[in-house]
């Protein structure tokens, strides 16, 4: 198994608060990582940190051979990361279709490609992602379950290697949480993407994941197989709020 | 490069890139006739009213500074409320040139340029660096600092008389002739403006600028380079506006900072893009041709308080048409026939 992100020890603070603590993991090529934690453990700050929204403060981030720890982020897109919001931000006045064209046009440098053959291939995303009777429909005026859909459209079209999926069942009913799930099931079988899931119920990881690592309070405390952190004593007291990192 | 005729399309392909560009002849009609109308309002005026030249000639050229501003607005992400700043550059650079190098209209027209070039550049930054109310106060400032400016270095740049004896633009003997030519040249600007903005906003560059009005941090995020697009938005329409500066010295043949750099003119090019619709490119000529014309009628009926009614009135119709009069016509008239592509307004 190649590794295709590698982390070392990297930490950022706001302020007072060490929102990320000296965390180092790295994901295999292929493989689906759980990283869970209470909220606010720094789940989403670790992803704005290899993203590119946010710069570290210490440690070194590395992806595919490239060191991208001071990157700018559209930069890391074109390598091939990718992310969903947890709060979905569709461009709330671009139509669905639209929104999924700018990421087929920009996400990777391609030849040869206009506005309509990136529009000819948004349309596959969308359809991948069941939204394509919604392609003429403005982001604002979207479902919260449509919008998660687009958002994996739209990350799927940047064509990317490693896929940040932030809390894709927070705020769904079951049967759409359901469908989330196996949607990205099923992304993962057809686009061959790494995925790097996060996810503050234990349950949906359980799974989907090879591998969880346990964020708390900044701090990595915990990394194995599934069944070994549901099994874990410490971390099930995190969870039940009486441990102290 | 490589050019290739197809059936309903024109397409270019340069390096890595590919554009396409649609030739639909049963969507020409509509766009010759209005074209065709334009053309023929300076020439019926010329024959009727010549008086009423003037009045054209402003409305074509209001429209020409607010649909590169539609383009700056879209593709920063942010309203700029200092335009005519790049009018008074391009202008007095292209005035003291003329005046004092005596260089005729078509080489001021490439000082004009380049100083837009340059000053666009260089005020690009702010596009990137500030936002929201910080872009808004510090876009304000500089045309009124540039005003300033010309009152503190009133040797060189005459802020108290204006320049004066900048080489006309034409001179072919009858002055309502001059003013008919200019009128259809300051036409020909504004439909190349027109035409330049249409292709852009229709292109796949269109669909990073769109991204960037709506969230900078996610279209980043999917790969634009933000930066980059806002510098392009900014210093390309801020080029075009300067050129704006340039018609202006040579049409008037005098050229003074206190006519374009206070707030009023940039009310003016503001209304002509809250009429039209902001990044409206065909409203953007409605609104000019109505503020033109509403202007001149105030200035008929009520004289001297035209000044105060003006603004009034214009505050007014903001307030009740918050998408603009065209925005209020496209509504009812919805026709899009390519992929298409929304943005705010
Ligand atoms: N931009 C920011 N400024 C200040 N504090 C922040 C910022 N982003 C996140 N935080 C703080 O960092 C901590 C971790 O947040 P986050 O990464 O969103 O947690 P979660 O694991 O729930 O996704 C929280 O306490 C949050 O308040
Ligand atoms: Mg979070």
């Amino acid at each position: 198994m190649t590794e295709i992100l590698r982390v070392n020890g990297v930490s950022k603070h706001f302020g007072g608060l060490m929102a990320v603590n000296d965390v180092s993991f790295s994901i295999n090529q292929g493989e689906t990582l759980g990283l869970m934690g209470p909220n606010g453990a720094g789940k989403t700050t670790l992803i704005n940190l290899i993203t590119g929204k946010y710069l570290t403060d210490t440690g070194d981030i590395q992806f595919m051979g490239h060191d991208i720890t001071r990157l700018a982020p559209y930069k890391r897109c074109k390598l091939g990361i990718s992310r969903t919001y947890q709060i979905p931000r569709p461009f709330p006045e671009l139509t669905a279709l639209m929104s999924v064209a700018v990421s087929a046009l920009y996400g990777k440098d391609r030849e040869n490609q206009s506005l309509e053959d990136a529009a000819t291939e948004a349309t596959h995303y969308l359809e991948f992602c069941g939204l394509f009777s919604k392609r003429n429909v403005l982001g604002k005026d979207l479902t919260l379950f449509e919008a998660r859909g687009l958002e994996l459209a739209r990350a799927l079209a940047t064509t990317p290697k490693l896929i940040f999926v932030d809390e894709v069942m927070a705020g769904l009913n079951p049967g759409e949480a359901m469908k989330a799930v196996r949607l990205l099931e099923r992304a993962k079988e057809e686009f061959g993407v790494t995925i790097l899931w996060i996810e503050h119920v234990m349950a949906a990881l359980m799974k989907a994941a090879q591998r969880v690592v346990v964020l708390h309070y900044g701090k990595k405390i915990a990394e194995g197989p599934p069944q070994e952190i549901a099994n874990d004593p410490y971390v099930i007291e995190c969870y039940l709020g009486s441990c102290h990192a | 490069m490589e050019f290739e005729v197809k059936r309903e399309k024109l397409v270019l392909r340069a390096g890595k890139q590919k554009f396409e560009w649609h030739i639909e002849p049963r969507y020409w009609r509509n766009p010759l006739i209005y074209v065709g109308l334009l053309f023929l309002l300076p020439i019926v005026t010329y024959f009727l009213y010549p008086q009423m030249l003037p009045t054209i000639i402003d409305a074509n050229l209001l429209a020409a500074i607010a649909i590169p501003l539609g383009w700056m607005t879209l593709g920063t992400g942010r309203m700029n409320f200092g335009p005519q700043f790049f009018i008074g550059a391009g202008g007095y650079a292209a005035a003291l040139c003329s005046i004092h190098l005596g260089w005729p209209p078509a080489v001021t027209l490439l000082v004009a340029i380049v100083t837009g070039i340059i000053f666009g550049l260089l005020m690009s930054p702010l596009a990137i660096l500030s936002g929201g109310l910080y872009y808004t106060l510090l876009t304000l400032l500089f045309p009124l600092v540039f005003l300033e400016v010309t009152f503190i270095y009133t040797d060189i740049f005459k802020g108290d008389t204006g320049l004066f004896g900048v080489a006309p633009m034409i001179n072919v003997g009858s002055f309502t002739l001059n003013q008919l030519m200019i009128c259809l040249l300051s036409l020909l600007m504004m439909l190349l403006y027109m035409f330049i903005v249409d292709k852009i906003t229709r292109s796949k560059f269109s669909a990073s600028l769109a991204a960037i009005n709506d969230d900078e941090e996610v279209a980043a995020a999917m790969g634009v380079n933000v930066n980059k697009m806002k510098i392009i938005s900014f210093a390309i329409p801020a080029t075009m506006i300067a050129v704006i500066g340039w018609f202006y010295a040579h049409y008037y043949s005098t050229f003074s900072g206190i006519t374009y750099l206070p707030l009023t003119f940039m009310l003016k090019v503001l209304m002509v893009s809250m009429i039209g619709g902001r990044v409206q490119i065909y409203g953007n000529v409605v609104g000019g041709y109505f503020i033109a014309f509403l202007e001149l009628l105030l200035g008929m009926v009520v004289g001297d308080y035209a000044q105060v009614v003006f603004p009034i009135i214009l505050l007014v119709l903001l307030l009740s048409l918050p998408e603009g009069l065209f925005g209020l016509y496209r509504k009812r008239r919805y026709r899009e026939y390519l992929p298409t592509l929304h943005v705010r307004r």
